[in-house]
């Protein structure tokens, strides 16, 4: 992984110590809440509903084992003992105090670790593939060019007070978008040209919250030297172009909408054509020298898996079967394996980990994987590199430290914001729900014949745990200071991406669970075959058969009549 | 009697975030039922507008809340406020699996 030059690590730490004089003024009462509040954010801190909490950027989601370690050194020292995955790849905590925070600052400097780009209206931490470097069916890894962007983007004086955030992914596989780039600010695939030619198709204008679109292509190829001169084009036309006067149409896809994908086109190739200057341009030289932070480790030369997987998958211990089913994925080198670990758990609120969960896992990554531990967007964590062989001692051990649930890709491994339990911007809770979930649908035979089905939980309509992209998203709203929930079907954040769209009246909290359980129970019934995935049979059968089976009945027309506007 | 609607002035503590409530010696309290509670919303907002000017060091983003009175309790009417006042619904920490050993 990318390893720290003397200006990365100088940059963070001057960073660090100048966040500490800020934090000593704020608490000696030198400098006002509304003076601060934009230097904190520029750190990462937000005050929420019961405490501070900080975002540390992990860049693509890669840790390595010791940043782990210093990771649940800090929830042990400074927070309550446990960090939270975000939906975005990075990890928070969600009870600091004030004045500890330049000392966490510290700690994560010393492991290469910070929090700038978690916050504030700037180019956020760039995200990708999970498993990028190691996926059979990837083209390229995406990761050199995420680090690339991430060092041109960090400190960025042009674009470090843009209109609203900004969020870009990376795929380096076309064939099957992992990264949800369709729903980024700017999305970006490598594919091959005509001439079999690698380089970039560039979208833009994708996003969530409360107006989502799906990303248009701006470029259908972009030869990769020019990735920075066309990043700058686009982002200076949105900065220029952008709205100010109003957060909630600030985003560059309301821009994109306002002026329309050829116009947008137009001006970010008027923008390149006069400012793409060879400085700008990438050299290989230095792809290269970026490249060989992420070149693959020292695989054993070993049998293929396949055999291996089968009689894993087959045998007696039925656990373990449904395991290597449902949370083992394929790897480009023979003999090895990627590994989900669920942090998805009855009683857990979603994505939190203790310290010593984290410690452990370091030290497993360390047996099995290389070291390397990869922070998923649907709050999960990934081995990427285990030899096949290894995984029954493996799972035997994930087991112990509760990690071991087989339902990654399921419907109770639900994405999740942290809602009203712990936002200052939500409207209702979404951890409670999921809890739920993860409790009524804990019987893997259930699981297993539901098959792949996600649920994804916002708590309001800003978006955090991407409902609109969930097979069934759920929606918090308040209705005169109570919560209720709108029930959405038919997301998708991937090659196939859509919206999802409300089935019918909002529902209250305790029946929208039950909600979810009728549109399952009637998917069951009206599916094709087995085979026939959730969003296939939606797509398929249309909303009627799942809006009968939850408002048709008399009680949840009842209920559904309180959420009613 | 049903409850009456009152006002009372909120804030965060500077030093921690956790929730401040202004008590009626213009003190700050940990707790809602220890706020002052005012009969009218408009005072609230005088409290709060002073808070920014002269307690900045202490609390942070003071703002006023309507909440229901009775000789028992004190309750934030909305959601969030009543989440806010008792903390989160849900588990804090993870339950350490270390200790299932």
């Amino acid at each position: 992984m990318y390893q720290y030059d003397d200006h990365d690590r100088r940059i963070i730490i001057e960073r660090a110590q100048q966040f500490r004089g800020q934090v000593a003024r704020r608490l000696s009462g030198e400098i006002t809440e509304e003076e601060f509040k934009p230097l904190r954010l520029q750190n990462g801190l937000y005050m929420q509903l019961h405490a501070y909490m900080l975002r540390v950027a992990i860049p693509y989601g890669l840790l390595s084992s010791t940043q782990v370690r210093r990771l649940a050194d800090i929830a042990r020292k400074y927070d309550r003992g446990y960090a939270h995955l975000t939906t975005r790849q990075n990890i928070q905590y969600n009870w600091p105090k004030l004045g500890d925070v330049p000392s966490i600052l510290d700690d994560l400097a010393d492991v290469e670790m910070h929090a700038v780009q978690t916050s504030g209206n700037c180019v956020r931490n760039i995200t990708s593939d999970p498993f990028a470097g190691i996926a059979p069916d990837e083209l390229e890894d995406p990761r050199p060019y995420c680090e690339i962007m991430r060092q041109w983007s960090t400190f960025h004086p042009e674009f470090a007070n843009l209109p609203r955030k900004f969020k870009i992914a990376v795929t380096g596989t076309p064939g099957e978008d992992r990264a949800a780039v369709r729903f980024h600010d700017i999305g970006i695939r490598i594919v091959e040209n005509a001439a079999k030619e690698r380089g970039f198709e560039v979208l833009v204008g994708g996003g969530m919250g409360r107006t989502p679109h799906i990303g248009a292509v701006i470029r259908e190829f972009l030869p990769k030297r020019h990735l920075l001169s066309y990043m700058e084009s686009i982002l200076r036309v949105y900065n220029l172009h952008g709205r100010r006067d109003n957060k909630f149409k600030a985003r560059i896809k309301i821009l994109v909408v306002a002026l329309g994908v050829e116009e947008f086109r137009r001006r970010v190739e008027e923008d390149w054509e006069a400012t793409k200057t060879p400085e700008l341009e990438l050299p290989d030289a230095e792809v290269a020298r970026v490249t060989k932070f992420f070149a693959p480790p020292a695989y054993e030369k070993l049998p293929a898996s396949a055999d291996q997987l089968t009689a894993l998958s087959l045998g007696r211990d039925r656990e373990l079967g449904n395991w290597i089913k449902n949370n083992v994925v394929g790897h480009k080198v023979p003999g090895y394996s990627a590994v989900v670990i669920s942090v998805k758990m009855p009683g857990v609120p979603p994505g939190d980990v203790s310290d010593t969960q984290l410690d452990a896992i370091a030290g497993v990554a360390d047996r099995y994987s290389f070291g390397h531990v990869v922070v998923t967007h649907t709050q999960n964590l990934v081995l990427p590199d285990v030899k096949t062989s290894d995984l029954a001692k493996l799972h035997a051990e994930l087991v112990e430290l509760d990690l071991g649930k087989a339902n990654v890709g399921k419907l109770t491994d639900v994405i999740t914001c942290p809602g009203l339990d712990y936002c200052d911007l939500a409207n209702a809770r979404s951890i409670p729900l999921s809890l739920e979930i993860a409790e009524r649908f804990d019987r893997i035979d259930y699981l297993n014949d539901v098959g792949d089905v996600s649920i994804k939980i916002s708590g309001c309509i800003n978006a955090c745990g991407h409902h609109h992209v969930g097979n069934i998203g759920i929606l918090g709203i308040d209705k005169r200071g109570e919560e209720f929930y709108q029930l959405m079907l038919g997301g998708s954040p991937g090659n196939d991406a859509s919206i999802g769209k409300i089935l019918g009246a909002a529902l209250p909290q305790d029946a929208i669970v039950d909600a979810v359980e009728k549109v399952l129970d009637r998917y069951l019934v009206v599916r094709e075959s087995a085979d026939e995935r959730f969003l296939d049979t939606v797509r398929r059968v249309g909303f009627e058969p799942f809006r009968q089976a939850v408002y048709g009945d008399a009680l949840f027309g009842a209920a559904a009549e309180k959420g009613a506007e | 009697m049903p409850p009456a609607t009152h006002w009372v002035v909120t804030a965060s503590f500077t030093d921690d975030g956790s929730n401040a409530y202004r008590r009626a010696d213009g003190t700050w309290s940990r707790a809602l039922a220890e706020a002052g509670l005012l009969t009218e919303e408009a005072t609230g907002k005088v409290h709060a507008a002073q808070a920014v000017a002269d307690e900045q060091r202490l609390i942070s983003d003071p703002y006023v809340i309507e909440v229901h009175a009775s000789d028992s309790k004190v309750e934030a009417l909305s959601a969030r406020e009543r989440i806010r006042a008792t903390g989160p619904t849900v588990p804090i920490r993870r339950p350490d699996s270390g200790l299932r050993r």
